[in-house]
C-alpha cells in the first residue's frame, strides 16, 4: 500500500510539473509579442544563400537571402512598428498533420494550410477574419493588398464557405496546378497532356501517382468524368467536386487500374525516380515539377511539365489566423497581419519563390519587381524567343520574351497560361459524409484483394 | 523510510504509466466509442464485416508468416554454426551477424531498393517478393540472436549422452537439440512475426502499395477516424497477446 502511495506521489509530482510548464508558454513580458507560426516544411526562405546566388534585376537591384525571412521580419517589425515580436516558428508535414496537431491541443496564431483545409477551419469556426484595414491599399505597409495577383484574388474570392468568401480569412501564399512531369524522350507530349496516361499500358509500371487521397481522387475523377468535362460549357468546378456515392464507385474502379499500372504511389520519391530514369512520368504539383525539372537538368536529363487538358486542379495555400490564438489579443493580430504583409513584399515573394520553387500569389501590383524577376529567370533575348502573355495574372500588361522550350517546362509549370487555368478547378473541402465515402473508397483500393474476389 | 530493492523499479513504472498505460487507455476508449462518445461495438463489427479489412488482416498475417518461416530457415543453421565455432571466432562471427542492426534500417532498405532494382529491372513487377526480401533483411538478426543464445548455453553433455545412448544424427536433432532450442525459436518468432505484421515502412519504401495492418491504422488516422484507427490497434494488441500466450506455453512445455 505504501509503495502505491509513493508511486502515486511521484506521478502527481510529475504531472504537476508538466502542467506548470504547459501553462507557462504564454508571453512572460508585456512588451514582447510572441507569434506562433506553423508552416509546411521548407516552405519559406531560410536564408544562407551563397553570394553567387544573388539575384540581380535589370534595374541593378540585388536580392539575396542572408538571414531567414522570419528573422528579417522580427527586425523589420521592430523598426516599423516600434514593438518587439518573437516568432516561434514550427513546421508540419501535411494539412492533416496540422489539423491533428491542433486537435491534440497545440495552439498557433498563424498557419498556412491549403484551400480545402482553410474551408474546413472556417466551417468549424476556428479562424479569425482579417481586419478591415488589411485590404486598405492606402496603408503604407499593406503589401498584400497592394501586391496580390488580381487573378488569384478573384479565384480565392469565388470560393465560399458558409456564404463567406475565403478572402475574408485568408491571404494567398503560393499556388499552382496539378500536372504530369514527364521524360520527353520516352513519353509523347500528347499522352502526358491527359490524366489518361495513368491508365496507358504503354507506360506499364513506369508512372508514379500520389499516395494521397485527394490528389489521386482528383485524377481518377477527371478520367471517370472525361466525357462530361469535354462537353461545351461544362461546369468544370461542379464536375470536379463530385463526391456522390455513384461517382466515388466509378472513381474507385479507375484508381484501382491506376494503381495496377503505376510504378509507385509516392509522397516524395518521384523526383528521384524520374532523375534515375526508373519512372517516365509522374503526377506532381507544379512547384515540385519545377524542382524536378531543375534537378534533372543538373543531371543532364530533360524533363517537361504538362497540365492535363480535360481539366486539372488549381490549388493554393494561404495564411490564416486562428481565433484560438489571436482573438482577444490586438497586438498579436497586428503582428500576424504584419507578418503576412512582410512576406508579401515583392522582395520577400521573390526570395521565397527562388528558395522553394513554387509560385507566389504576389505579383507586386504597381511594383515591377516580380515581373522583372520572371524576366530574370525566364527571359530570353535570342531570335527565336516567343511572347508569353501573363497579363491576366499580373493585372497589367506583362509579356515575357521566353525561349520556346520553356513553354513545356519551368516557365509553363510556374506560370501557366490563362486558358490552362480556365480549365482548372479548385477542389473544395469534402463534407464529412463525402469524406467518409472517399476514405472508404481509398481503403478499398489499397487493401488486399483475394485472387478469387471480383472487382466491385 | 527504508530502502527496498523494489523501489529501483519506480522510474520504469512511472514511465510505463505515463507513456504506455495512459495512451493504451485512450486507445481503448476510442475503440469502443463512436463520434459522439457513446459506447459501441460498431467499430469492431465493422472490421470483421468488411471483406477488405479481413483481406488486409490475412495479407498481413501471410506476409508475417512467410517472413518468419524464411528467417527461421536462415537463422537456425546460422546460429548453430556460430555457436559451434571456436571461442574467439564465435564472437567475431556473431558481431558480423549483428552489425547490420547498427545501421539505420531505412538506410538499409534504401540500399536494398537499388540492388533489387538492378537485379529485377523494374522494382514494381514483384512487390510481394520484394516485401519479403526487405522484411527478412530487416528482421533476420532478431531471429539469429535468441537462437544463438540457446545454442551457446546448451549443455554439451546432453548431446554426448544422447550419442552414447545410441542416437543417430537425425534423432539426436529431433529429440535433443530441437526441443532444447525451442525457447530461442519461440522468442525469435515473437520478435519477428509481430513486428513484421505492421512494418509498413518496408512496403512503402519498396513500392508495395498494398496495405498491411500498420498502414491501415495510418490511413484511418489521416482521415481523422480515431475510432477505427484505435480499433485496428486494439485488434493488433489482441493478436500480440494471443501469440505471446502461445509462445509462453511453448517455452514452458519445452
Amino acid at each position: 500500500m505504501k509503495k502505491v502511495a509513493i508511486l502515486l506521489t511521484f506521478v502527481m509530482l510529475f504531472l504537476c510539473g508538466c502542467g506548470g510548464k504547459a501553462s507557462g508558454t504564454t508571453p512572460v513580458t508585456d512588451d514582447v509579442v510572441t507569434l506562433r507560426i506553423a508552416n509546411s516544411e521548407e516552405y519559406i526562405d531560410e536564408g544562407g544563400w551563397d553570394a553567387s546566388e544573388t539575384i540581380t534585376l535589370s534595374d541593378g537591384q540585388k536580392i539575396r537571402g542572408v538571414d531567414p525571412l522570419v528573422n528579417d521580419f522580427e527586425k523589420w517589425y521592430q523598426e516599423k512598428y516600434g514593438k518587439k515580436v518573437r516568432v516561434l516558428y514550427s513546421t508540419y508535414g501535411t494539412n492533416e498533420d496540422l489539423y491533428n496537431q491542433m486537435t491534440l491541443g497545440n495552439s498557433f496564431d498563424l498557419v498556412c494550410p491549403s484551400e480545402y483545409m482553410i474551408m474546413k477551419l472556417i466551417r468549424e469556426n476556428k479562424l479569425e477574419p482579417l481586419s478591415k484595414d488589411f485590404y486598405n491599399k492606402e496603408s503604407a505597409y499593406n503589401y498584400y493588398a497592394k501586391g496580390v495577383s488580381p487573378y488569384i484574388f478573384k479565384r480565392m474570392k469565388g470560393l465560399k464557405e458558409g456564404g463567406k468568401p475565403l478572402t475574408d480569412y485568408a491571404a494567398g501564399y503560393m499556388w499552382g496546378t496539378l500536372g504530369t512531369v514527364y521524360n520527353p524522350s520516352k513519353v509523347d507530349k500528347k499522352d502526358a497532356s491527359s490524366f489518361r496516361i495513368y491508365l496507358n499500358k504503354k507506360y506499364y509500371k513506369r508512372l508514379t501517382i500520389k499516395d494521397s487521397v485527394r490528389d489521386t481522387y482528383f485524377a481518377g475523377l477527371a478520367i471517370a468524368k472525361e466525357k462530361e468535362l469535354a462537353k461545351n460549357g461544362a461546369d468544370i468546378s461542379k464536375i470536379l467536386n463530385d463526391t456522390s456515392q455513384k461517382t466515388v464507385n466509378q472513381v474507385e474502379d479507375v484508381i484501382t487500374d491506376m494503381r495496377e499500372n503505376a510504378y509507385s504511389m509516392e509522397t516524395d520519391s518521384a523526383k528521384q525516380d524520374l532523375v534515375t530514369r526508373k519512372a517516365d512520368a509522374s503526377l506532381q504539383w507544379s512547384g515540385d515539377g519545377v524542382f524536378s525539372i531543375n534537378q534533372a537538368e543538373k543531371d543532364g536529363l530533360r524533363l517537361c511539365y504538362a497540365v492535363p487538358e480535360e481539366g486539372s486542379n488549381l490549388w493554393f495555400d494561404g495564411w490564416v489566423m486562428l481565433s484560438d490564438g489571436v482573438k482577444d489579443d490586438k497586438d498579436k493580430k497586428q503582428a500576424a497581419e504584419a507578418f503576412i504583409n512582410y512576406i508579401s513584399r515583392p522582395e520577400s515573394a521573390i526570395r521565397n519563390m527562388y528558395y522553394i520553387g513554387y509560385t507566389s500569389a504576389i505579383t507586386g501590383g504597381d511594383d515591377p519587381m516580380v515581373e522583372e524577376y520572371v524576366n530574370y529567370v525566364y527571359g530570353s533575348e535570342e531570335k527565336n524567343a516567343v511572347d508569353y502573355d501573363l497579363s491576366y495574372l499580373f493585372g497589367k500588361k506583362c509579356v515575357i520574351k521566353a525561349d520556346p522550350d520553356q513553354l513545356d517546362r519551368q516557365l509553363f509549370a510556374q506560370y501557366p497560361t490563362e486558358d490552362i487555368l480556365k480549365r482548372c478547378a479548385v477542389m473544395k473541402c469534402f463534407s464529412n459524409q463525402a469524406n467518409r465515402r472517399v476514405s472508404q473508397m481509398w481503403t478499398n483500393v489499397r487493401c488486399y484483394r483475394f485472387p478469387w474476389e471480383k472487382r466491385r | 523510510m527504508r530502502f527496498k530493492r523494489s523501489m529501483l523499479g519506480i522510474p520504469y513504472v512511472i514511465f510505463l504509466i505515463i507513456f504506455v498505460m495512459a495512451p493504451l487507455a485512450v486507445v481503448f476508449v476510442y475503440t469502443f466509442t463512436n463520434g459522439s462518445g457513446q459506447f459501441t461495438l460498431e467499430n469492431f463489427l465493422g472490421f470483421f464485416k468488411s471483406s477488405r479489412t479481413i483481406a488486409t488482416l490475412v495479407y498481413s498475417l501471410f506476409v508475417a508468416l512467410v517472413t518468419t518461416v524464411f528467417c527461421l530457415l536462415i537463422a537456425y543453421p546460422t546460429a548453430y554454426a556460430l555457436a559451434r565455432s571456436g571461442f574467439k571466432k564465435k564472437n567475431i562471427l556473431l558481431l558480423l551477424a549483428v552489425i547490420p542492426m547498427w545501421i539505420n534500417f531505412t538506410l538499409r532498405v534504401t540500399a536494398l531498393k537499388e540492388v533489387l532494382d538492378l537485379v529485377e529491372g523494374n522494382l514494381a513487377y514483384y512487390p510481394f517478393f520484394n516485401t519479403i526480401i526487405g522484411q527478412i533483411y530487416d528482421f533476420l538478426p532478431f531471429m539469429i540472436l535468441p537462437i544463438f543464445n540457446v545454442f551457446d548455453e546448451m549443455d554439451k553433455s546432453l548431446l554426448e549422452a544422447g550419442r552414447d545412448l545410441g542416437a543417430d544424427r537425425k534423432s539426436l536433432f529431433l529429440s535433443v537439440i530441437l526441443p532444447l532450442s525451442m525457447p530461442g525459436i519461440a522468442s525469435g518468432i515473437t520478435m519477428v512475426f509481430l513486428p513484421a505484421m505492421t512494418n509498413y515502412v518496408v512496403l512503402d519504401m519498396l513500392y508495395n502499395s498494398t496495405y498491411i495492418m500498420g498502414s491501415l491504422i495510418g490511413s484511418y488516422f489521416n482521415a481523422y477516424d480515431w475510432h477505427n484507427g484505435s480499433m485496428v490497434s486494439t485488434i493488433l494488441l489482441l493478436i500480440i497477446i494471443l501469440f505471446s500466450l502461445i509462445g509462453k506455453n511453448k517455452t514452458q512445455n519445452a
